[in-house]
């Protein structure tokens, strides 16, 4: 695959070639599976990082028919649930797994194939009756079992939480995803990359660009194109913009969680203007409709953007402080929701959530894609790991990304924006971004014609789904909704 | 007349009691019990107003001529007593085995007749024998219905901590006698202010308390009434509560001295420990996963609140306002006659939850859904009483409790008028627990949906259940002529008529009617009123319109309601973690593993409260029994027998004082 | 410490003065579905349809002679590749946003207008709420564009309120159901399960082109082809996502405040 090191390996040596990136300082990101072949098994890849500026490490593992890959669950526990998701969309059993249940089909679905198999074409959705979860068992007569949802109060995703719970105090969490699973990985099957790019801008709403421009630059790998300069200056405003819009929600959301009416009232009417000045730049104010394999769509204008950028700032600078100076609010962050880098980093935390929690890396700065490499990428790090931490870690960026905006725009130059791209010379590409809730990776797979036969999508609120139940247990109640709001999740990228 | 209903009564309990150790069946002494209790129900409303007057028996203990005597107040108490007694032994253990029904009847039958003693006998060593007959028959009760288990510890622990108060009234009744130089209680009330009437007074608190559920005291009763039935329960906080209560108000409203500094200092004495003992009660009863665990504590609570109002009554008469003292008193038998109705009702429920779940633990099982309605009435009734909700008697007392406060405020001394508005602060508190405690009781414990059962509840106990709420609820509503009753005591008591002034045609007041007033009869007759409008408005809804019926709202899902049904401990985990200087809660999860930490396949949760008394008193008192039982290890059988025996030398030692002071 | 109120206070009036007052939307520069003008179509090109990700363009198989094109704006994702696609202006980028229509044919665009906008459930509508409204969301597989569009009606730029409208957290009091996404297969039971937890008489809109058909995913193995196979539905809203004031539009639609501003596929002003 373009864009990796690739190691072909048995399913006997996954095991140690893991435990050997995980001792260099490595860590697994990702595991999927495809069919090479429409009649033959699946093979199924593992995407590991070795340190930065180093290239990705990718092992290949083909199986034999009836072939049972042992689980990488217990050595890399952030694998558990991609091992789970391959198994629900691919038939595959992992041996040993430590919790082998479904993950992103529900208990009670019954697809006559597994769905991602090539020969599985259904008419209409698969069978389903509502069954119930696998939850750990529980002793004690006192506990109860709470349900919360897929209708939740308010606007909000849709996604059950269950907690055990004896009043107030929650002994356990356990969050039920994939009641949105789409699908979406099956969708851009047999498309071309200019329409199936829409499908990536349309797996998470506010992460349009982040999306888009990991699975255009998968295509690009693949394909061996590069955009022209501009183009990749806009990408990067682009991306910056997204940031931008989405860490002003996050922090509008947060202060709707600690009851700070005006606080919320004012993030959100910021986040409002920062989706305004979307929409008269790009036409959309989810920035949407412009990314393209090889580049842009078309060509924009950013003259009026610094400015409006600067009108923008002081406010935005305003109402930070003025948040980190509000006893009420701070008080319901700090210590709540604690995630500790261990945790973090075993499970798989993702984007400002790892940072918070004392991890150092950043794809933009690490792995730069884009004009990334050429630009002076902030990067801030906090290591309480609490809610407090995770927002300052956002405020932080908001900063960073208008800086970066600020220096994309006195350096953008003008050109085209669109290269030819040679869809037919293409086979494999892995493409990143990092988004403003974390890092988006797409992996390719091209057939002759250039059509896709195979995309997996990683999104970073599937990582950070996996990671949030662990600083919930043996908290309370009140602190729940903080806490989630402070990891700033979506269901749509999670659940696909 | 009423003397001969009186030999009737103690002639058919002490006839069953006879009887069980003879007849296997159990029938006859059944009906001696109940025959006894009816009777015993006719001989107290019959005498209510007035009294039974005295008469000797041909006996002579310590020099003194053994007389029987049943005052207004003691007429009052074993009424309301008797009423749920009766109901009971109609109803008889929740226990199956017919041995155990046996020694049930038997303990009954001893807790009865010595429960009638110390309402009745009017000296001190008489008073002492049927106080020892009395508790006996509790422990055997408790050990009767465990008998096939046998375990004996929760009996005798009761029967340990009820020995010290033993001593304690032995000791009481010791000092007043040889300051009366009399051991009949004619001659009791001539004491003086002094640090002997204190001394006295504290002495007669830990007494009678030991049985009233005083602190540390009420730590006996949740181990006690926990390993009991239902019925072991409505007599314990009937008829010998009352007992009990009846002891202690006659020896401080008779005996002690009525004014003096030293007086105050035991009024003051008393509202504390009383309000101090009513707050932990009902705090413990709020954290409570079993019906008889909290409704034992629950009576604790009732019991010390009726010491803090004792306590009122003496604390207003040593600021001399007579009239005020008689108000608390009066308030104070209200408030144990409501409780007596109200907790019998619910003890019968927690039988008839046994029955249908063939548990004691409050949990949502669905009962109501699938039994009578009368059974919810009835218990819906107790518990708004006990919770002091209008318009039912818990609430007219606790009301009359609020007001007596108030009043007493206004009219006296500096450091009484603190102690006064301390204890309302308490006892404001205690209500708002009280109130959350059978909001518990009733709306998990019956309310609640849930699985299934496995057994209906009898006819007969609906009925028990019903015709006892239906008291609590009478009670309230003809409480301005119930207060006649007591004119004549307060009179004879206090030397003015409180209960007149307590009630202004169908108004209760309290004293007068400028302060404020309620009337339960009258609103018993508004409140159904008033539900005519929403009816009437759903009526009008349905018009045109045809019901549709939803399924629950979980969020989108269906849920089986068992599992996610709301757990004692989640209804009152908040104030157990608010209160946690109180309680000391452990709570311990343990999680286990597959294979590594992250996956996590079991949790075990276990919780605890820490008893107060527990670890400082009790603990190093029964290591230090337990030490000194080692060393004299060959005396001990281990045997219930052998404390039998001690009992029975403690007697014969009370026999040898009496003889000695002879 | 900072004091919120004053700072609040200070800020003033952020809100929109529309719909009192036209042309304060906020929504400058957004780019809406594009026009259809049959006249500049050239003869058997097709490349708009071509170009179409979701079916919204098609070529009508009625066997007409020349190919007609069929577009069915409630399939459109306003991706804009189509006006990218015409080579000769047939296809026309647009501002026109405010699609909330009741009838879905209403959706589809006709050579000539059958009718004006249905305006049926008028007086019934009035009868029962009144002006206010309170809406149950129902997430039923959204991209999460929605919810992030119906989050900022909560705005103070928007705010919702002004209009006695308000979100819900339970059905129970709900008269609008308020379904985005394209309904999937796990998220089918509770979008039946909060309609029948809703109290009589109630109202179902569909919000966003997934809601209205699907759109770009529905289909496949995980989902319905939006709300219309699961209920019935009131009024209808496409975009992807609709803006807040389009979503506002269709509401007051529904409450009869605002009149239908789409027929035929075509805004008809």
């Amino acid at each position: 695959m373009n864009g990796t090191l690739e190691t072909a390996m048995g399913p006997a040596e996954l095991s140690v070639a893991c435990q050997q990136l995980l001792g260099q300082g490595g860590r697994m990101q990702m595991a999927y599976a495809w069919y090479p072949e429409a009649d033959a098994p699946p093979e199924i890849l593992y995407l590991g990082d070795q340190a930065a500026r180093q290239p990705f490490v990718l092992f290949r593992c083909r199986l034999a028919p009836q072939q049972q890959p042992p689980s990488l669950a217990i050595v890399s526990p952030l694998l558990g649930w991609y091992e789970r998701e391959i198994h629900d969309l691919f038939g595959v059993t992992f041996e040993g797994h430590p919790e082998p249940y479904p993950l992103v089909l529900h208990e009670g679905a019954r697809p006559v194939l597994p769905p991602l198999d090539p020969r599985f074409h259904p008419d209409e959705p698969i069978p389903f009756t509502p069954s119930p979860w696998q939850l750990p068992e529980i002793h004690g007569k006192d506990v109860q079992r709470l349900p919360f949802g897929p209708v939740r109060g308010d606007v909000l995703e849709s996604a059950q939480i269950v907690f055990y719970y004896i009043g107030e105090a929650i002994l356990h969490c356990h969050p039920q995803l994939f009641f949105k699973h789409r699908g979406m990985e099956k969708r851009f099957e047999g498309l071309y990359p200019k329409q199936a790019v829409l499908l990536a801008e349309r797996v998470s709403g506010v992460d349009s660009v982040a999306h888009s421009l990991a699975f255009c630059q998968a295509i690009e790998v693949a394909c061996d194109c590069a955009p022209p300069l501009r183009a990749q200056y806009l990408r990067v405003i682009l991306a910056e913009l997204e940031r931008l819009y989405n860490h002003l929600h996050y922090l509008g959301h947060l202060c709707h969680t600690t009851t700070l009416k005006v606080g919320e009232a004012e993030g959100k009417l910021l986040e409002e203007r920062a989706k305004q000045i979307n929409a008269t730049l790009t036409g959309s104010r989810f920035l949407r409709g412009l990314l393209t394999p090889g580049g842009l769509r078309r060509d924009f204008d950013v003259t009026g953007l610094h400015r409006k950028l600067d009108a923008l700032k002081p406010e935005i600078d305003t109402y930070m402080s003025n948040l980190e100076k509000t006893n009420s609010h701070l008080d319901r962050l700090m210590t709540t929701g604690p995630l500790p880098l261990k945790v973090a980093f075993d499970q798989g935390a993702s984007g400002p959530i790892k940072r918070a929690s004392g991890i150092d890396r950043d794809l933009r700065r690490d792995h730069p894609y884009a004009v990334y490499g050429d630009l002076a990428v902030k990067v801030p790090v906090k290591v309480d790991g609490d809610a407090h931490a995770r927002a300052q870690v956002r405020m932080e960026e908001i900063g960073a990304s208008i800086e970066l905006i600020e220096q994309a725009l006195a350096r953008i130059p003008d050109g085209p924006v669109c290269a030819e791209i040679d869809l037919q010379r293409g086979r494999e590409g892995l493409g990143w971004s990092e988004g403003s809730r974390g890092s988006t990776y797409y992996a390719v797979h091209l057939d002759h014609a250039g059509r896709l036969i195979r995309v997996k999508v990683k999104s970073p609120s599937f990582s950070n789904w996996r990671v949030f139940p662990f600083t919930v247990h043996d908290t309370n109640m009140m602190d729940y909704a903080i806490n989630e709001a402070s990891f700033g999740l979506t269901m749509a990228g999670c659940d696909r | 007349m009423l003397s001969d209903l009186l030999i009737l009564t103690a002639a058919l309990w002490a006839a069953s009691f006879i009887i069980t150790l003879v007849e296997r069946s159990g029938v006859l002494a059944r009906i001696g019990l109940v025959l006894g209790c009816c009777s015993a129900v006719v001989l107290s409303i019959g005498g209510l107003n007035f009294g039974i007057p005295a008469f000797s028996l041909p006996i002579y203990l310590a020099d003194t001529p053994v007389t029987f005597q049943l005052d207004v107040p003691a007429l009052w108490l074993l009424f309301f007593g008797s009423v749920p007694a009766l109901l009971a032994t109609l109803l008889g253990t929740s226990s199956h085995s017919s041995r155990a029904k046996r020694y049930w009847m038997a303990g009954t039958a001893l807790a009865l007749l010595g429960a009638l003693g110390v309402f009745g006998f009017q000296d001190a060593m008489s008073l002492l024998v049927a106080w020892e007959v009395m508790s006996f028959g509790g422990a055997v009760m408790i050990l009767g219905e465990r008998v096939e288990s046998r375990g004996s510890r929760p009996a005798l622990f009761m029967l340990a901590l009820l020995e010290v108060g033993a001593v304690g009234l032995v000791l009481a009744l010791l000092l007043l006698g040889s300051q009366a130089n009399t051991f009949a209680f004619a001659g009791f009330g001539g004491m003086t202010s002094s640090a002997t009437s204190f001394f006295a007074g504290l002495l007669l608190l830990i007494g009678f308390g030991a049985k009233l559920g005083l602190l540390p005291f009420y730590e006996w009763f949740p181990a006690a009434y926990g390993s009991g039935s239902g019925a072991t329960g409505t007599i314990f906080s009937g008829v010998v509560l009352n007992a009990a209560f009846f002891g202690l108000q006659r020896g401080a409203a008779a005996w002690l001295p009525k004014t003096g500094g030293w007086s105050t200092s035991i009024a003051i004495v008393y509202i504390l420990v009383g309000v101090l003992s009513a707050i932990l009660a009902i705090f413990y009863a709020f954290q409570e996963e079993d019906w008889r665990r909290l409704l034992s504590f629950s009576s604790a609570e009732n019991a010390c609140i009726g010491i803090a109002t004792l306590g009122v009554s003496l604390l207003l008469t040593a600021n001399s306002h007579p009239v005020l003292a008689a108000l608390a008193w009066n308030v104070a038998l209200l408030h144990l006659a409501g409780h007596s109705l109200a907790k019998g009702a619910l003890f019968l429920t927690a039988d008839g939850v046994f029955h249908a779940n063939g548990e004691y633990a409050i949990r949502q099982r669905g009962l109501l859904r699938r039994t009578s309605a009368v059974l919810g009435i009835g218990a819906v009734f107790a518990a708004m009483s006990l919770a002091a909700l209008p318009p039912q008697a818990g609430f007219v007392s606790e009301w009359y409790i609020f007001q007596t406060l108030f009043r007493g405020t206004q009219a006296t001394t500096l450091v009484s008028r603190l102690t006064l508005a301390l204890a309302a602060a308490g006892l404001a508190l205690t209500a708002a627990v009280a109130l959350a405690t059978f909001v518990k009781l009733f709306g998990i414990g019956l309310l609640g949906d849930g699985h299934e059962g496995r057994a209906p509840v009898s006819p007969i106990r609906n009925g028990a259940v019903f015709t006892l709420g239906l008291c609590v609820l009478g009670l309230a509503v003809g409480m301005p002529w119930w207060l006649n009753c007591l004119s004549t005591a307060n009179l004879s008591l206090f030397g003015a008529d409180a209960a007149a002034s307590m009630r202004d045609g169908l108004l209760l007041i309290p004293l007068s009617n400028k302060f404020a007033f309620i009337s339960p009869t009258k609103l018993v007759v508004a409140m159904p009123a008033l539900t005519l409008i929403p009816v009437a408005l759903i009526l009008a809804g349905r018009v045109n319109r045809t019901l549709r019926r939803a399924p629950i709202w979980y969020g989108g899902r269906r849920e089986a309601s068992s599992g996610i049904a709301t757990t004692s401990l989640a209804f009152s985990n908040a104030l157990r973690t608010f209160y946690g200087f109180i309680y000391g809660p452990t709570h311990d999860v343990r999680r286990e593993y597959d294979q590594a930490p992250y996956f996590v396949k079991r949790l075990v949760f276990n919780q605890e409260l820490a008893p107060i008394f527990g670890p400082y008193l009790f603990s190093p008192l029964v290591r230090i029994v337990r030490s000194l039982a080692t060393a004299i290890r060959p005396l001990q059988s281990g045997y219930l027998n052998f404390y039998n025996a001690l009992i029975g030398i403690l007697l014969v030692l009370i026999l040898a004082l009496s003889l000695l002071i002879q | 410490m900072p004091i919120w109120t004053l700072y609040g206070i200070r800020k003033g009036i952020a809100t929109t003065a529309w719909p009192d007052q036209r042309g304060d939307e906020g929504q400058e520069g957004l780019l809406g579905f594009p026009r259809y003008h049959p006249e500049a179509c050239e003869e058997g090109c097709h490349a708009c349809a071509d170009a179409c990700l979701p079916g919204a363009i098609r070529l009508a198989k009625d066997g007409s002679e020349p190919e007609r094109l069929s577009i069915d704006y409630g399939k459109c994702i306003v991706c804009q590749l189509c006006t990218e696609a015409c080579p000769s202006g047939a296809m026309e980028r647009s501002e026109d946003w405010a699609f909330g229509v009741r009838n879905r044919e209403d959706l589809r665009w006709a050579e000539a207008l059958s009718s004006g906008p249905a305006n049926e459930v008028k007086e019934k509508i009035k009868k029962v709420f009144g002006r206010s409204l309170h809406i149950r969301h129902v997430d039923a597989g959204s991209c999460n564009g929605c919810e992030s569009e119906l989050q900022a009606l909560n705005n103070p730029f928007y705010n919702l309120h002004r209009l006695g409208i308000f979100f819900t957290p339970s059905p129970r009091f709900a008269d609008l159901l308020l379904v985005t996404g394209p309904v999937t297969y796990a998220m089918r039971d509770a979008l039946l399960e909060t309609y029948s937890a809703m109290p009589e008489p109630r109202w179902v809109m569909a919000t966003g082109t997934c809601a209205v058909s699907g759109g770009a995913v529905g289909g496949g193995y995980a989902c319905w082809n939006g709300v219309d196979d699961v209920l019935q539905v009131d009024v209808y809203i496409p975009g992807c996502p609709p803006n807040p004031v389009a979503i506002l539009q269709a509401l007051l639609l529904l409450l009869n405040r605002d009149r239908q501003r789409v027929a035929g596929g075509r805004v008809a002003e």
